[in-house]
């Protein structure tokens, strides 16, 4: 009897157990396909009202205060110069500071201060490193607005965020093929750049995509450093002169411009920008598809 | 995997007879590649030092005409009048970064699950780069929809008049923090070894007993630092924030009362102060706050995480 | 900066000369007009210097200018501090106005006159306010919009932040310098034009002031005391909330700024571009 009754109980668990499974397993996929649902319906709604009406002469074309129809030319340029500088600027060191966090600093309050130190800057409002940016480019340095000023000030804006992705990415490499690469005698920076940084690759992508991102929307910065203007003509490569972004004229244009078509330059400007980060993602994966490649050869 | 072990081997075997020279180039070479590395190291903390300093300097010259009880006691902001009271929005940016992560972390969690470990890995290769667009979304972008999209939802499901508060706020911040937590999260997770998850499956436990005993414990350490770099984003996000708040100087007794946090009064009011006025010297010591705020709340993050660990 | 200030002076010296030898070829002069000139200030005034830097970059391709904005008051500090060589304001800086003392040593240069108009959502159901309403409702003194003539229900105030150039004129010019509301559940603050124009467009109930440029057929804009606030009666004198843009500059213009200021003064662009922007030209006020 009490046998019997135990086995009731045992299998009563297991349907119990298999029950709440399935639920966890149901919770899990809805909110998984819900985000993605979500974030679809997102942007299909920006793209739906930036799409249609976007064209070459708009992409290329150059901005107009008065008369509908302007492009965004000159600030798109700027964009994509003033990413190239930033990431330039910041991958390097960014990586490199994670990779001395994670590789070859001493394991002491020091070093565990300036991490949380690093990622307390990461919550640093962009509105305040655009106000150092002004302290050091426009007064310290007396450059006015300038890409340059506005390249440097979003690289820091950045530096937290890399750095701090980095040493993660670097940190869950498993200990086993470090030592693994030890012990066949290679040194520490061989084992860094032919084991760790392979193995590593993919978060560190993921914190250069997300820093992308980030860097190609992101305004306030700019619109302190680097101005609200262009310098009014393509393809002007000059780090001295005046670099509003596309996320600046889209700032523009949804919060003082005059232009009739204001509304509707900022849906495409949107658009555009949001296509862009796409492009960008994409690229910067090419790498992890090569070294995926590579695995399976 | 094996691949990449084998090559410095390879490597290693055909440098033996190029002998000492070699190895002491060898040696150089990591010397100098650490020192590199040391040096950025200094400079990103130098970066920090730097802001800090510089956020400091202006800030403290608050304290010259106001107190320090006043400050971080008072709830009367009105500069106009002298009354330098910054409480509603200190309150404010607690109120909605505790309700950002309410929102945000589960969601972000079973997401990074899903991508990590349900989802079949076709799909989630295509899921991932279109979740990483969200954080390419601009933050004006997100504050004009939570302006006229969110705000007019939430005023005809409440029935109050304006919408704007604490509750618009932390929506539109947990949706731009979602993919940060989602991705940093799925590369956590994909990182613990495959054989614990075997193993684990083999020893007859369900899918949500190895989720929470076997994934979330080997992957906390990648799950904590993504709820803290999105933390630190909600925290510091001005351009959506502000349109959505209400940018009100009072006490949010309700989610739906227009407020005020930290950012958002920064944001607004800086370009329009004295440069070397109290008021200009109080945003400094609001955006100095700000770190220390942040500071203060990864500090109890990591604490949490030790005492989780033991 | 002092690299610039000598190639300025230099600039002004070799247009001197050049006028002087050339006998007043002024346009030859102008085109080798040579410097950068830096604009900070209002943001209102932003879609204005945009278009005459425009326009003036192509008669004068060597000068570059930048410009960027944030608040008013931000002009007449740059300046002051020396890293902007025009402050843009939406009031006279070098005069003391509510809230901001005067800039010494700083001149005011009229660019434009500005018309601000008091503006409500549609479902108000009201057309227009006297100035005591207006007063009465921006103080918190009414708050249904029932006792000024309207349908009865809460009136939610917008503003824009403290310091804000429309806001100070229309302090002074439409309210009569009478306080605003600071709190309450119908009370929020806005940052920029757009979000103003966005906020009463969609908020119910809602009114707040903008400038006339903004003022879109999806809102009321108010008559105040039976005017409607319109161009031609900014002009003929009957419509008085308006004011001058200002552009500041350390003492007299002088160079590449001068020559920049000069022509937003021009009549061409006065009568042209500025026109189109919906500001009124300078020489149309009396």
């Amino acid at each position: 009897m009490s046998m019997s009754a135990t086995g009731m109980s045992d299998r009563r668990q297991v349907r119990r157990k298999r029950r709440s499974d399935r639920m966890f397993t149901a919770l899990v996929w809805a909110v998984g396909i819900g985000c993605t649902l979500f974030t679809l319906a997102l942007i299909a709604m920006i793209l739906e009202k930036g799409m249609p009406g976007l064209s070459w002469s708009f992409i290329f074309g150059l901005p107009s205060e008065i008369d509908a129809g302007g492009g965004i030319g000159p600030a798109l340029f700027n964009s994509f110069y003033i990413l190239i500088l930033s990431l330039a600027i910041s991958i390097p060191l960014g990586l490199a500071a994670g990779i001395y966090l994670a590789e070859f600093a001493p394991d002491n309050k020091l070093i565990g201060f300036v991490r949380i130190c690093v990622e307390g800057l990461a919550s640093v409002p962009s509105l305040i490193f655009g106000l150092f940016g002004i302290a050091l480019f426009v007064e310290g340095m007396g450059i006015g607005l300038t890409i340059l000023g506005g390249a440097i000030s979003l690289a820091l804006l950045n530096l937290p965020l890399l750095t701090r992705v980095t040493e993660e990415a670097m940190r869950s490499v498993p200990p086993e093929y470090k030592q693994g690469s030890l012990a066949l005698g290679a040194t520490h920076t061989q084992t860094i750049f032919k084991v760790c940084l392979p193995v590593a690759l993919n978060g560190i992508m993921t914190g250069i995509c997300l820093t992308a991102g980030r860097a190609f929307g992101e305004s306030a910065v700019i619109v302190l450093v680097a101005g609200v203007s262009t310098s009014g003509i393509m393809w002007d490569f000059d780090p001295l002169s005046p670099g509003a972004t596309l996320a600046v004229h889209l700032w523009y244009v949804q919060s003082e411009a005059i232009v009739p078509d204001a509304a509707e330059i900022a849906s495409k400007s949107a658009a555009v920008l949001l296509i862009v980060v796409l492009l960008i993602n994409m690229v910067l994966r090419i790498p992890l598809w090569l070294v995926d490649r590579k695995k399976q050869a | 995997m094996s691949k990449s072990i084998s090559a410095p081997a390879r490597q290693q075997s055909g440098g033996v007879p190029a002998g000492i020279g070699r190895r002491m180039r060898l040696r150089l070479a990591h010397r100098s590649f650490r020192i590199l590395c040391a040096a950025a190291a200094v400079l990103v903390s130098g970066v920090l030092l730097t802001m800090l300093f510089f956020m400091f300097r202006t800030g403290v010259l608050t304290f010259q005409s106001v107190s320090l009880r006043e400050f971080f006691l008072s709830a009367e902001w009105e500069p106009e009048n002298d009354k330098y009271g910054a409480l509603v929005f200190i309150a404010g940016t607690f109120m909605v970064t505790a309700l950002t992560l309410a929102i945000a972390v589960p969601i972000s969690i079973l997401a990074a699950l899903f991508l990590a470990e349900l989802a079949p890995s076709r799909l989630a290769r295509v899921i991932r780069p279109i979740l990483d667009l969200l954080v390419g979304i601009p933050s004006v972008v997100y504050g004009y929809m939570g302006l006229t999209l969110l705000i007019p939802a939430l005023r005809t499901v409440t029935g109050s008049n304006l919408g704007d508060g604490v509750l618009a706020a932390s929506l539109v911040l947990a949706i731009m923090i979602l993919p940060t937590i989602t991705r940093i999260s799925d590369d956590a997770i994909r990182t613990v070894p495959r054989k614990y998850i075997q193993g684990s499956y083999a020893l007859g436990a369900t899918r949500f007993q190895t989720v929470t005993g076997v994934i979330l414990p080997a992957a906390s350490r990648g799950i904590v630092q993504a709820c803290i770099l999105g933390m630190a984003r909600a925290i510091g996000e001005t351009m959506a924030v502000v349109m959505v708040i209400g940018n009100t100087p009072q006490l949010a007794d309700s989610l739906l009362k227009p407020t005020s946090v930290l950012t958002s009064n920064i944001v607004m009011q800086m370009p329009n102060v004295p440069f070397d006025s109290t008021w200009n010297n109080a945003l400094y010591m609001m955006g100095f706050l700000l770190l220390a705020i942040s500071l203060l709340m990864i500090a109890v993050v990591r604490l949490l995480q030790k005492k989780g660990e033991n | 900066m002092k690299w610039y200030g000598k190639l300025t002076t230099l600039t002004l010296a070799a247009t001197l000369l050049l006028g002087a030898a050339g006998g007043g070829a002024a346009t030859a002069a102008a085109s080798k007009l040579s410097g950068k000139i830096v604009v900070n200030g209002s943001s209102a005034l932003l879609p204005l210097t945009l278009q005459a830097s425009n326009e003036f970059k192509k008669l004068n391709p060597k000068v570059r200018i930048s410009a960027s904005a944030a608040g008013s008051v931000t002009g007449p500090q740059a300046v002051r501090k020396g890293i902007a060589d025009i402050g843009a304001c939406d009031w006279d800086a070098s005069t003391d106005v509510p809230g901001f003392s005067k800039f010494d040593g700083q001149v005011a240069n009229k660019v434009a006159v500005i018309p601000f108009a008091a503006i409500a959502n549609k479902s108000a159901g009201v057309s227009g306010l006297t100035t005591k309403q207006l007063q009465d409702i921006f103080s918190g003194k009414v708050k249904n919009w029932k006792d000024v003539g309207g349908k009865d229900a809460d009136i939610v105030v917008v503003n824009r932040a403290f310091g804000s150039g429309t806001r100070v004129n229309f302090q002074m010019k439409a309210l009569q310098g009478t306080d605003f509301i600071t709190k309450g559940d119908n009370y929020k603050e806005v940052k920029s034009s757009g979000d103003m124009k966005t906020a009463i467009e969609t908020t119910p109930n809602s009114i707040g002031y903008i400038d006339l440029v903004y003022v879109t057929d999806k809102m009321t804009a108010l008559k105040i005391d039976n005017v409607a606030p319109t161009t031609d009666n900014v002009i003929n004198g009957s419509y008085k909330v308006w004011s001058y843009g200002y552009f500041m500059t350390k003492g007299q213009p002088t160079g590449a700024t001068k020559a920049f200021i000069e022509y937003i003064q021009s009549a061409k662009f006065q009568n042209g571009s500025l026109k189109k922007l919906k500001f009124i030209p300078l020489t149309a006020m009396k």
